[in-house]
């Protein structure tokens, strides 16, 4: 790897989701790993990426109570009048 | 084919998470490890991935080099290279700091001053047990004095030494 093809931990962020759908080329994947096994901070970013990912997909819309339903679902308008 | 596999402790994979059986066939095309094929390395792509675990493993099926790793459709753990340890991982480190060493005695000027930084952090990071980030530090101490071939000369002495230390059997 050369200087010029090191990936930035700002790139890395940016490619996250990329990386963990399975959307780089062999080669952005290999800039991408061999960054992870330098850099422990974006290691642990992978993790909670995956972690998060994890148990947000385990959740149902079943398994929000109504109260909290109902605060997200107003948020979401506020935000988008906002 | 025989291949070297680099872990995190307890024989997880550093990037999928999945850890890894001794001994069982692992299929590459196994959605769990969100990956497609079993990744092992050469002996000269080791510089690049080293981690806290280094296995033999056996690879199996169809088989291609792709960037600084094999790829192969399953592959099985055979055993631990048990010379792999922190202390294994520091005196590795510690050659990479000697080498790069070296080049700031050998370069001048303001090209001597910045090899110097990057020497003194070569040592720091070997001096912790990091390997990957010694070599790679090492590799572009290399660079900013010889160029390309430098960085080549330097990632390939780092593969000389694991396997010359380590006595491991190119494939």
């Amino acid at each position: 790897m050369l200087i010029s093809e090191d990936l930035t931990c700002q790139e890395l962020v940016e490619l996250v989701t990329e990386y963990l759908e399975g959307g780089l080329s062999s080669t952005d994947r290999d800039r991408f790993e061999q960054h992870i096994v330098l850099c422990d901070g974006c290691a642990v970013y992978l993790e909670q990426m995956r972690t998060t990912i994890s148990l947000t997909g385990s959740l149902t819309e079943e398994a929000i109570p109504a109260e909290t339903q109902a605060g997200l679902l107003g948020l979401f308008r506020d935000w988008k009048q906002g | 084919m025989r291949g070297y596999k680099c872990l995190r402790p307890g024989r997880v994979g550093p990037f999928s998470g999945h850890t890894w059986p001794v001994g069982g066939w692992v299929e590459g095309r196994d959605p769990a490890l969100c990956v497609r094929g079993v990744h092992a390395c050469r002996i000269e792509d080791l510089p690049y991935w080293l981690t806290e675990e280094l296995w033999e493993v056996e690879l199996d099926g169809e088989l291609r080099g792709e960037g600084r790793k094999l790829v192969a459709e399953r592959g099985r753990l055979l055993s631990r290279i048990e010379d792999w340890t922190h202390e294994t991982a520091i005196s590795y480190g510690e050659g990479c700091a000697a080498r790069a060493r070296e080049r700031v005695e050998a370069a001048t000027g303001d090209t001597a001053a910045r090899l110097s930084e990057l020497a003194a952090d070569v040592a720091g990071v070997a001096a912790r047990g990091e390997p990957a980030l010694a070599g790679y530090i090492a590799a572009r101490t290399a660079e900013v004095q010889a160029g390309v071939d430098g960085y080549a000369e330097e990632r390939a002495a780092q593969a000389h030494w694991l396997a010359s230390e380590l006595g491991l059997v190119r494939a």
